[in-house]
Formats: structure tokens, C-alpha cells, sequence
């Protein structure tokens, strides 16, 4: 097994995680938990690509991690968003339980 | 390669630890632990600019601001949580392994159909990632930063609290 | 004594007295003993570069802890002389024994673990407290030849292991199980996540005037001398004073040091997230905290005060440690002056404080510092680069200070009866 093909198993692993808890969660700021696990598991793909999916090309590039770097930038705001967000439901509900947000149930 | 074989299975593992404890605050800590061991991953992997990057901003930001709202909301009692257990997960693997299945196979394909070799991997040179930030990808830069003001402004709005506002 | 020879061969002083060039390698004296056995032993290289990295890190871990005694010795006195008592002064001549008592005192206490705690969490609070801050420590340049560990991204590296401190804190005080803790460390972690971003963005300036992020070549740069006796530290420029006054302030809040000692507010709400910890678990919590002092002291003194450069042209033959030492001093010594005199904010006026005043204050010497790098050097370029750098500090100052946060200034209080 290459180290790229490690490291992409280890993004599929993280991202399904990730994906499970979003699912199974109840508590919106452990869904959040789970968000964070699968923007993670892309990046660990950018990372690998770049260090051992050039091998054979000249002049290697630095997208991958350019990106990376504007994904971690925008995942901190992503998470501070979110948890600002989920601070206001909870002043108006008292809870964090998404399946209490069912006032619009028909 | 053998630092890689110890190193993955424990983010698995954190990982694992982090969407099954019922208990939030652990679950919280466990994703900054998760989340450090992929820094400890970039490192490895050469990248030491993004490993101290994600450190710092996973560990120091994202995991405080996640523990800190678990303060904050108090947190419904994880018995609950746990009754609900045997349905939740049932709905959660119909759902999360096909979606495994299909990454898997994917990136079994992708990886089958040419050798990558080991040898001669990149080189993280964090001079030309500083310069091309600033030239090539300066548009993005601008945009993520018009961005963060938006979020740093729209996180303190939405965080106020509209009742008792203070004199 | 082949490995000393070796060693005096290489500092650059020419002139200086034999004793001098002795002292400068004398921190490194340890390792170069062992490298030294080690090659006279035949041992493998990798087997003696691994005991030479070990045996440094003692050095500092073993420098530090003995500053930390020291310290908290210091400063039972200073603080007791500023409030016109003796402080201890029973245990030793002048007390000196002090921090031998209160170590013995510490570690022969029950340690006792509540009922309610997180048993495993509990444990592991306080030594993450403590590995932040030795970390920390190994990257610091504390001489020209002692830079125990030399990275490349050393100031990124001292900001990602700090970051460590906010989730240990959190850890303390909510394992703890009890309300005090729980209390204490909220209002740490708020009060850390705040200061963290002026410390941050004032450290900006010094990585644009540098063009590098690794502390040695930082402190490099500043121990160059313009018209050959005044030396080039950062603090003597219109951004880095600036930048070094809010630096210097967010460290204190760091360090969680009085007028920023809220989270452990003894009048308030006991010791904080320390309340539940006892013996050896609240000594830990006691070594991390002055360590961690020493680490952000250090890194202040990297960053503006010239790390290990002497003051001016001519002294250079005094070993450089000292004065990297003696500038620690310094400072420490001026908060302990600070914790002597003013009294401890209230958590609204701190937050108000570091997102009002420090961070606006903190981004105007981003461009500051590309203003002063523009004007570049020479004795009218200094002089154009003061020129425009002033100004362009000092409106924004007082259109904060004055103007938009005038609304906010504490009301001047009218002694009725003072007269």
C-alpha cells in the first residue's frame, strides 16, 4: 500500500465518520463536531495529492496547500458562524436539540 | 511510512472516540485531539507551515469556541442520547456506508490505474507559497478577508443578546 | 579539553578577556561534554546527537525551574517591600530557603481528587498546563550559540503550542466538577482567546521588518547598530514601540498577572480553575503558569527588546546570555511593579479593553511597519520614516482613545469630602 493511497483511505474513514455523526447527532454543536471531521478528511486529500501525487511532474506546485490554507481559514469562520448561530436557537429555545426547531412543522 | 501505519490508526481512533462518546464535552475534546494528531500528520508529511497552522487554529480557536458553547448551552443530558442510540445508528450506517463504499472504490480506482511512486515527494517552500499568496491569489485573499470582517461582525451580532441590552 | 577549545574557536569576540569568552559557552558546556565522551567512546553519531538533545534540554528545563524558585521568592519580597511589610524572611538568610519550604510543603499534601471530578481529565490538566510552556521555551534564542531548538517557523510554533494553554485551562475547570473552577475558566479562555489576537497581530510588524519567522534571525536583525552605537531593536522604532506596548500588555494578560488576574481573582472566586487541585497537581499548575511567564517574557524580549544584543556598540564582549537574562529581569521585575501598584480590572472593562483599544491599536502598526520598511535606511530615511509613521500612530490613537471611546472612559470620581 503507497502512502497516497494510506492517506486517502484515512480521508474516506474521517469523512464517512464525520458524515455518521452529522446523522446521528442530535446536539447541533456536535453536529458541528462532525462538520469540522469532514472539511479535515478534505484537506488530509489536498495535503497527499500534493506531496505524492506529483512524483514524476517537473516544477511541482503549491496548490494543494494554498488551498488547504484558505480552507482552514474559512472552516474557523464557518465554526464561529455556526456556533454564534446555534447560541441565538438556544436563547430562544432553551435547547440545542434540532429536533425541538419543528415550530414550522406543518 | 511506519510513523504513517501508527499515526492513522490513532486519528481513526480520536475520531471514533469523538462521534460516539455521548457525553459532548468529551466528544469536543476528542475532535481537538483528532484534529492535533492530523496536524502531527502534516508535519510529517513536510508541511510544517499548515501542521502549526492547523494546531493553532483547530486547537486554539475551533475546539475552545466548541468546548465554550457546550459551557454555555448547557447541554442536554446524554441519556437521551443513549436511548436513542440503537435507531440512530441503524439510520446512520444506511446512510454512511454506501458513502464509504463508494469513496473506497473510487480511490481505489483512481489509485489503480497509474503507480505513484514514493520517491521525490514535493517540497514545501513556504517563501513561494507567501509570494503567489499575495500575486497570483491575491482576488482570494481579498474575498476570505472581506470575509472574516463579515463573520467577525456577523458572529458578534448574532451572539448579542437583544433583551437585556446593557445601558 | 578539546571540546572547550573547539567551542572558543568559534564566538566572533576578539578582543574580550579570556573569562568572557569562557562564560559565553558556558551554557553549551554540558553538551559539548557529552558529544565530547561520546566521540572518545566511539559511540554512534545518532546515540550522541540524541544524549547532546537530551542534555540540552535539561539545560534550559534546569535554568528555568531555578528561575521559577527564584522568582516566586522575588516576588513575595518586591511585592511585600512595595506594601512596606518583610515578606518571608524566616526560612534561610533573607528567606532564601523559602521555595525549598513551599516545595516540600507542596508535595507532601494529600492530593485530593472530588468526588464529582473527571478522574483521567482531572490528571491531565495540569501537565498539559506544563508541557505548553517548556515547549514554548526550547525555541527561544537565549544567546548567539544557545538557540537549544532552531526552527525555521520558531514564532509560528511558540503561537501553536500556546494555543494548548486555552484547552488545558478548559480541561482543569470543567473536570474539576464544581462551580468555581467552572467559573474560573470561563473567564480564562475568554479572556486568553482575546489577548491571543493583539499578541498575534502585534507580532506581524516584526515578521514584515524581518522577512523570517525563525526567533534567531529575528533577534539577528535587531543586533546590528545604527551610526554605530545605537542598536536596532525593534522597540525604538514608531511601530514597535507601539507594537511592543500592546505586545507587553496582552502578555500580561496572557500570563493571567495582575491587572489581568481575573480567571484566579482570590477575592472572587477562589483560585479559579486551580480551586480543586491540591499537592503536586496545584504545584504543576503553579510551575506552568511562571514558566509559561518566562516563555512570553522571553518571546517579548526576542521580538522588541533585542533578544541576546547588547544595548550598545562596545559592551558586546558581556556574554550574550546575560544580557538576555538580564533584560528578563527586567521585565519580569516591572510586572511585579505593575502587580504591586494597580488593581484588577473588572471582565468587562478587560474585554472592552483588548477589542476597543489593543487590537485597533495592534492592526495600525501592520502598515505602520510597511511605511517604516518603504522609507528604508539611512539618517534622513529614519527621519522621513518618523515623520510619516507618527502621525499615521498617533490620529488613529486619539480618534480611539479620545473620541470613539469616550463614551466608555470610567467617570472621573469626585472625592466629596477630600477637601
Amino acid at each position: 500500500m503507497t502512502p497516497l493511497a494510506l492517506l486517502l483511505t484515512l480521508s474516506c474513514v474521517l469523512f464517512t465518520l464525520g458524515l455518521f455523526a452529522v446523522l446521528t447527532r442530535r446536539n447541533a454543536i456536535l453536529i458541528l463536531v462532525g462538520v469540522e471531521l469532514m472539511l479535515n478528511a478534505a484537506n488530509i486529500n489536498f495535503i497527499a495529492f500534493w506531496r505524492y501525487g506529483q512524483a514524476g511532474v517537473e516544477d511541482p506546485n503549491m496548490i494543494g496547500p494554498m488551498f488547504v490554507l484558505f480552507s482552514i481559514a474559512i472552516a474557523a469562520a464557518e465554526a464561529a458562524v455556526g456556533l454564534a448561530i446555534i447560541l441565538m436557537v438556544f436563547r430562544h429555545t432553551r435547547s440545542t436539540d434540532l429536533n425541538r426547531l419543528d415550530s414550522l412543522h406543518g | 511510512m511506519i510513523a504513517l501505519f501508527i499515526l492513522i490508526p490513532l486519528i481513526v481512533l480520536a475520531a471514533l472516540g469523538a462521534i460516539w462518546k455521548a457525553r459532548p464535552v468529551h466528544a469536543a475534546l476528542l475532535l481537538a485531539l483528532s484534529l492535533s494528531l492530523v496536524a502531527v500528520l502534516y508535519l510529517l508529511l513536510g508541511a510544517d507551515f499548515l501542521g502549526l497552522i492547523q494546531f493553532s487554529v483547530y486547537v486554539g480557536a475551533v475546539a475552545v469556541l466548541i468546548v465554550f458553547s457546550l459551557l454555555i448551552t448547557r447541554p442536554s443530558d446524554e441519556t437521551k442520547e443513549i436511548a436513542r442510540r440503537p435507531q440512530s445508528i441503524l439510520a446512520g450506517l444506511i446512510c454512511a456506508v454506501p458513502v464509504l463504499a463508494v469513496l473506497v472504490y473510487s480511490v481505489s480506482y483512481s489509485i489503480g490505474s497509474d503507480e505513484v511512486s514514493e520517491s521525490s515527494p514535493s517540497q514545501f517552500e513556504l517563501a513561494e507559497l507567501g509570494k503567489s499568496l499575495f500575486t497570483t491569489y491575491a482576488p482570494a485573499v481579498m474575498a476570505v478577508a472581506v470575509m472574516l470582517t463579515a463573520v467577525m461582525i456577523g458572529a458578534a451580532l448574532f451572539a448579542r443578546d437583544f433583551n437585556q441590552r446593557e445601558s | 579539553m578539546n571540546f572547550l577549545a573547539n567551542q572558543v574557536d568559534l564566538s566572533n569576540a576578539v578582543d574580550a578577556p579570556a573569562i568572557w569568552t569562557t562564560l559565553e559557552a558556558l551554557p553549551q558546556l554540558p553538551n559539548r561534554l557529552v558529544e565530547w565522551v561520546g566521540f572518545q567512546m566511539n559511540a554512534p553519531a545518532w546515540l550522541a546527537t540524541l544524549l547532546g538533545m537530551l542534555v540540552s534540554a535539561a539545560v534550559v528545563v534546569g535554568v528555568f525551574l531555578t528561575c521559577f524558585a527564584l522568582v516566586s521568592l522575588v516576588e513575595r519580597k518586591t511585592l511585600a517591600r512595595i506594601q512596606n511589610r518583610y515578606g518571608p524572611n524566616r526560612v534561610g538568610p533573607w528567606g532564601l530557603f523559602q521555595p525549598v519550604a513551599d516545595g516540600i510543603k507542596m508535595l507532601t499534601k494529600e492530593d485530593i481528587v472530588p468526588d464529582k471530578a473527571e478522574k483521567l481529565l482531572h490528571l491531565i490538566a495540569p501537565i498539559m498546563i506544563v508541557i505548553p510552556a517548556v515547549l514554548a521555551l526550547g525555541v527561544l534564542p537565549y544567546g548567539k550559540e544557545w538557540v537549544p531548538v532552531n526552527l525555521e517557523l520558531g514564532l509560528l510554533f511558540f503561537f501553536a503550542v500556546g494555543a494548548m494553554t486555552e484547552l488545558s485551562v478548559f480541561i482543569a475547570g470543567w473536570a474539576s466538577g464544581s462551580k468555581f473552577p467552572m467559573l474560573g475558566s470561563l473567564r480564562a479562555i475568554s479572556q486568553m482567546v482575546s489577548y491571543e489576537l493583539p499578541l498575534l497581530i502585534s507580532a506581524i510588524g516584526v515578521i514584515m521588518m524581518t522577512g523570517s519567522m525563525s526567533l534567531p534571525s529575528i533577534v539577528e536583525h535587531q543586533s546590528q547598530y545604527n551610526f554605530g552605537f545605537i542598536s536596532n531593536w525593534n522597540i525604538f522604532t514608531p511601530w514597535g514601540l507601539v507594537g511592543g506596548i500592546v505586545f507587553f500588555i496582552a502578555c500580561i494578560a496572557e500570563a493571567n498577572r495582575c491587572p489581568f488576574d481575573l480567571p484566579e481573582g482570590e477575592s472572587e472566586i477562589v483560585a479559579g480553575h486551580m480551586t480543586e487541585y491540591s499537592g503536586f497537581k496545584y504545584a504543576l499548575f503553579f510551575m506552568g503558569e511562571y514558566l509559561g511567564l518566562f516563555a512570553i517574557s522571553g518571546l517579548f524580549i526576542t521580538l522588541f527588546l533585542g533578544g541576546w544584543s547588547a544595548p550598545f556598540a562596545g559592551l558586546e564582549f558581556v556574554p550574550s546570555w546575560l544580557w538576555f537574562f538580564g533584560k528578563l529581569v527586567c521585565v519580569i521585575m516591572t510586572m511585579l511593579w505593575i502587580r504591586g501598584t494597580w488593581m484588577r480590572v473588572r471582565m468587562d472593562q478587560l474585554m472592552r479593553f483588548c477589542w476597543l483599544f489593543l487590537i485597533p491599536l495592534s492592526l495600525l502598526t501592520i502598515p505602520a511597519a510597511g511605511i517604516w520598511r518603504f522609507c528604508g535606511d539611512g539618517f534622513l530615511a529614519g527621519l522621513l520614516g518618523w515623520g510619516v509613521t507618527i502621525p499615521f500612530l498617533i490620529i488613529p490613537y486619539i480618534i480611539i482613545t479620545v473620541i470613539l471611546n469616550r463614551r466608555l472612559a470610567p467617570a472621573t470620581r469626585q472625592y466629596h469630602f477630600a477637601e
